[in-house]
């Protein structure tokens, strides 16, 4: 037999609908070495309840059934050891985003549905006797999106699926695996079905992460867009964010003169022409336009000077990033925007660059061409948690208030980087920092990513701004922090749109060290 | 009882079922098809076919070629008639699949690649890496959604097959959602349920593959035939049974015992780890039952070894296979060894189906591995389950559509439904007993690897026979814990034991009765072949006492039965 390792806790979530009971169910299960997150489900409702409902089949990751919430994050039950969690107690829950029959099965019923939409078969007019010859270049462009097992683990992840318009992750990367093979002529047939949905998305990762599959069901989508675009099959909303871009390089499509609006009084660089800068505060547009985020580059550039970093900043000379252009599926743009900023950072000798936005620091680390420059790129929240450590930061006056903390997805989700805005506010005297259930990686999008911030027109309801305050509010926190501008104002907005303003405050972490320097 | 009215009702949607719905809703678009499934369909058991499927596509293969193969393959008890029509019908259906979207792995001129399996002659595997399952249903899923007239029943269980005056007319289905049962009447009914390999311990099948439609069929009059030729694949992962195709093999992978040994040299010198799956696994067993087999802590086992392929090869024909591995047994295979025992794999034997899967009983068809029109015989060669699905499940879909089209809807008389309400739900979700359901379960699966495993032997079986007997006693006095009637996946399973239990022992008679050793049917008590007496199809009717076993001859064609090695 197999080696006994020892016993764990496994609590399950049930529900259910006859009664309309909704409890904990507790159990401890021996665990062997080599067994399933599955093993343990079946060893339960053989041998200690046989109420236990949820679904199985294969045991091999391969049909899909068994996906739940463990521990908060979405995985297929018989495709994860449990020694490999490192834990000793376990709570699993149905898939979140869908509705639950019982217990932990889920009700995939819709998630069906839009598969039908998307047309998920080859369409051509005319077909050969044999087969149509495909060389395994051609097939390998789409191989990778083959392997989904519709487990609904992607679209229960998907903040932008809480709107039933939108089709979903595994929707649309199956519609994208369709539209490039080579032997599919059904692409124009298929922009109908999404060019009024796609732009929901939030491009936050979270279908990509969560894969068991490792399909880039995000990448798909900014790829479907990007033949949109060339099509020319896009809403006012979207055009207007790209048109403002191209025509001023922020989406805003404010006047460039007005980007150092913020600084005001503060004492800040503002480079010269091939002025040499080791390093450069990258401000980004929101900061530098948007008036309720004026105060993140103040506080961020206030810290700065009190660290006495030596820096500049770009002022006309710094364009968007592009980030939001790119997973808007305008390349051409963001190549425009990316190839002006690299240019920039090459004519003042750029070395580090400090970034408020997480877009920004995303294009800057993983997309060309920026990410073949030899530049460190750094979140501010990197660099202040730092200067906290080494102790260039000190007399921390006290803000009495309980706050939770939002990950930005293309901080965390994208980036890796959980732990230094929880450092920093932490390191605040009378912070009380409580997390939400949806934290780090399987935090819940602020539903600003990917263009959203400007082209959101979806009911509240239905936003996922509010359904993350709502969140916020089951803590009963009176702070929700956060470290990206973009969910600065996805939030903000929607504590207006709830009339929570004397509830619950939206700051970014820069403005909250800021508060408790001052 | 809710009626339900189509056409054509299929039960089941694995490849058999969801290509029969194609190709009956290709026929005629008036026909309206509904297709019930336990599970949504992607999660059928076909999507764990790995390594291919068989299909003459190139020169140097001919379709005799793959005709004896197949035949040579059956240990000669394979209908030879329905061999011929498969031969020549699966080079059409894997090109149909490319034209709807299958991502057929390619070679470098863009046609169709193929690659060797065990007792084909010829290199004729189509595959998709080794997600070949996978492909073919999330193709066949995905073509069936483009037409209007094939409704789906996703989570629907069937119970039974209404048959009054000696003809099919309808199912009883129970919603599983809700717990409610409904009748569905049709004019042509297709059973593609798949195998039952699940009264087995140490299978590679899914859980859910429990060989319903067979069982529904057998109490409703409908022989089994050839019930005792159960396939072992010789490499089930060690400790799970979860299948590593026979592509690993095909691809060049070693079969080798503890003492580091090429083993099948001794047992096929020709075709070395590529021989049947019948010779390879009786190979394996025997290295095990004479001592050089590995040790381990779950009993001993045989090595597979894939480390001279290298990384690359592995990479791209095995993903699925090395992603397993690490991740279930925490083996990479490109450093490692895998250990590997043969396991239940494939139920030759099924509900009794001609040529045209017409079914004794007038509008009942099946297709894929619930039912037995004879083309694999004793013994089945890797990849031609999967073209089996597809020639056949085609050609029960147009044949249903014919039928339906010159016929009317049934009426569905009242007596056989309550009889049924009564059952299911009496007997079954209300009744108080005090056995327990997972314990019946676990007991017939250890009783039949125990009794009815590679090598059997005669008091073996009858023991085997007795136990499963016993069981099905206790079964009558069985207790569903659960009385929910929304998603309770506990009475679910109890009505799937039930239905397995007869198939446990209709397998165990019928192997009784078999007294020679073919294919994968190996009596120790009678070790060869017995063509004089035994080239004959068993048939194995349902009654009150019990199965009872009628005997068929075999179609021969043109291939006499002659020495078969390898």
């Amino acid at each position: 037999m197999a080696e006994f390792v020892k016993n764990i806790e496994i609590k399950v979530k049930r529900y259910n609908p006859e009664s309309g009971k909704v409890l904990i169910s507790t159990y401890t299960v021996p665990v062997y070495k080599g067994m399933t997150l599955l093993d343990a489900l079946l060893y339960i409702k053989d041998n200690v309840d046989a109420s236990l409902n949820f679904r199985y089949s294969c045991r091999m990751g391969i049909c899909g059934s068994c996906s739940v919430l463990v521990n908060g994050k979405p995985m297929l039950a018989c495709y994860t050891q449990i020694l490999h969690l490192n834990v000793d107690s376990i709570l699993i829950e149905p898939l979140p985003n869908i509705p639950t029959i019982k217990d932990l099965v889920a009700d995939v019923s819709s998630f069906f549905s839009k598969y039908r939409y998307i047309k998920p078969y080859l369409i051509r007019s005319t077909y050969p006797q044999n087969e149509i010859l495909q060389n395994p270049e051609d097939q390998q462009k789409y191989w990778s999106y083959t392997l989904c097992i519709k487990c609904a683990i992607c679209y229960a992840a998907c903040p932008a699926s809480i709107d039933e318009k939108f089709l979903g992750p595994t929707a649309l990367s199956t519609m994208y695996r369709f539209n490039i093979d080579s032997r599919d002529e059904g692409v124009k047939e298929r922009i109908k079905i999404s060019e009024d949905n796609i732009w929901l998305c939030t491009a936050c990762y979270s279908c990509t992460l969560h894969c068991p599959k490792e399909i880039n069901s995000s990448h798909s989508v900014t790829e479907l867009r990007r033949i949109i675009v060339e099509e020319g099959f896009v809403p006012k909303t979207v055009r207007d964010v790209l048109s403002n871009t191209f025509l001023t390089y922020n989406p805003w499509g404010m006047p460039s003169e007005r980007r150092t609006d913020w600084i005001k009084d503060l004492n800040v660089k503002l480079l010269k022409p091939n002025e040499q800068c080791e390093n450069l505060y990258f401000v980004c547009c929101g900061p530098a336009y948007d008036t309720r985020c004026h105060e993140i580059a103040r506080s961020t550039a206030y810290i700065l000077n009190l660290i006495r970093l030596n820096y500049g900043v770009l002022g006309v000379n710094e364009w968007c990033c592009g980030d939001h252009m790119l997973r808007l599926g305008e390349r051409g743009l963001f190549e425009f925007l990316a190839e002006h900023n690299v240019q920039v950072f090459r004519d003042h000798s750029v070395k580090n660059i400090i970034t408020n936005s997480p877009h920004c620091l995303n294009v800057f680390k993983n997309e060309q061409p920026y990410s073949s420059l030899t530049v460190n790129v750094k979140h501010y929240t990197q660099v202040f948690a730092e200067a906290l450590k080494n102790g260039l930061i000190k007399s921390l006056r006290e803000i009495n208030a309980r706050v939770t903390y939002h990950d930005p997805c293309f901080l965390g989700k994208r980036n890796n980087i959980f732990e230094e805005p929880r450092e920093i506010l932490q390191s605040i005297p009378g912070v009380k920092l409580v997390e939400m259930s949806r934290n780090r990686e399987n935090s819940f999008c602020c539903g600003g990513g990917g263009g959203r911030v400007w082209t959101e027109e979806a009911p509240y309801e239905r936003r996922p701004s509010v359904e993350r305050i709502k969140e916020a509010l089951g803590l009963n926190v009176d702070i929700i922090a956060t470290a990206c501008p973009f969910c600065v104002i996805m939030l903000t907005d929607a504590v207006k749109a709830l009339g929570l303003e004397d509830k619950i405050r939206v700051k970014d972490v820069s403005e909250l060290l800021k508060s408790s320097l001052t | 009882m809710e009626v339900i009215s189509h056409d054509i009702v299929i039960v089941g949607a694995g490849i058999a079922g969801l290509r029969a719905a194609i190709a009956a809703a290709e026929y005629d678009p008036k026909l309206s098809i509904g297709v019930i499934s336990k599970v949504y369909p992607t999660r059928s058991h076909s999507v764990c076919a790995q390594g291919g499927t068989a299909a003459v596509l190139r020169e140097g293969d001919s379709l005799e070629l793959h005709a004896w193969d197949t035949v040579k393959g059956s240990d000669f008890l394979a209908d030879q008639d329905v061999v011929e029509l498969f031969v020549n019908r699966i080079p059409i259906e894997i090109v149909k699949l490319d034209h709807w979207g299958c991502p057929w792995s390619r070679d470098e001129d863009g046609k169709i690649s193929q690659r060797p399996f065990g007792g084909h002659s010829f290199p004729r595997a189509c595959f998709a890496a080794d997600y070949t399952g996978l492909h073919e249903m999330h193709t066949l899923y995905g073509r069936s959604l483009l037409y209007d007239n094939i409704n789906f029943y996703y989570e629907w269980f069937v119970t039974s097959l209404i048959v009054d005056d000696g003809i099919a007319k309808g199912v009883t289905a129970i919603e599983i959602k809700t717990g409610k049962m409904s009748v569905f009447k049709a004019k042509s009914i297709i059973m593609a349920t798949g195998g039952y390999m699940r009264i087995y311990n140490f299978t590679t099948y899914s859980h859910s593959a429990t060989g319903d439609g067979v069982a529904i069929a057998y109490r409703a009059g409908t022989p089994l035939k050839d019930m005792e030729m159960v396939q072992f694949h010789p490499t089930g992962l060690v400790p799970s049974g979860i299948l590593i195709t026979e592509g690993a093999r095909g691809e060049g992978g070693y079969l080798i015992n503890a003492n580091g040994e090429r083993f099948m040299r001794h047992y096929a010198p020709k075709y070395m780890e590529t021989a049947p799956r019948d010779v390879v696994s009786r190979a394996e067993y025997t290295e095990i039952l004479e001592g050089r087999g590995f040790k381990g802590p779950f009993g001993p086992y045989i090595a597979l070894d894939l480390r001279h392929l290298g990384e690359g090869k592995i990479n791209e024909r095995l993903p699925l296979i090395r992603d397993v591995c690490i991740k279930l047994a925490g083996i990479d295979p490109v450093d490692e060894l895998i250990p590997i025992r043969p396991a239940a794999h494939y139920s030759m034997g099924g509900i009794h189906a001609n040529i045209k899967t017409e079914t004794p009983i007038p509008r009942l068809y099946a297709a894929g591995e619930c039912s037995c029109l004879s083309l694999h015989g004793a013994n089945r060669l890797g990849t031609n389950s999967t073209a089996e699905c597809l020639v056949f499940g085609a050609i029960a879909g147009v044949e249903a559509a014919k039928h339906a089209q010159s016929s009317s809807l049934p009426d569905i008389p009242q007596n056989p439904l309550l009889m049924e309400e009564k059952r299911v739900y009496d007997c079954i979700l209300k009744h108080e007993g005090s056995e327990r359901i997972p314990e019946i379960r676990n007991e017939m699966r250890y009783i039949m690897d125990d009794c009815a495993w590679i090598f059997r032997h005669g008091d073996k079986l009858l023991e085997g026979l007795k136990k499963i007997r016993n069981l099905k006693e206790r079964f009558r006095n069985a207790r569903v814990e659960d009385r929910g009637r929304v998603f309770n996946t506990g009475f679910i399973a109890a009505l799937e034991l039930d239905f397995m239990l007869d198939l446990a022992e209709v397998t165990l008679l019928s192997a009784l009765n078999r007294k020679e050793s073919r294919g994968a049917h190996s009596r120790i008590d009678y070790p060869n072949r017995d063509d004089e007496n035994w080239l004959v199809h068993t048939l194995a009717y349902h009654t009150v006492d019990g199965p009872r076993l009628e005997y068929i001859p075999v179609t021969i064609t043109k291939w006499t039965p002659q020495v078969r090695a390898y």
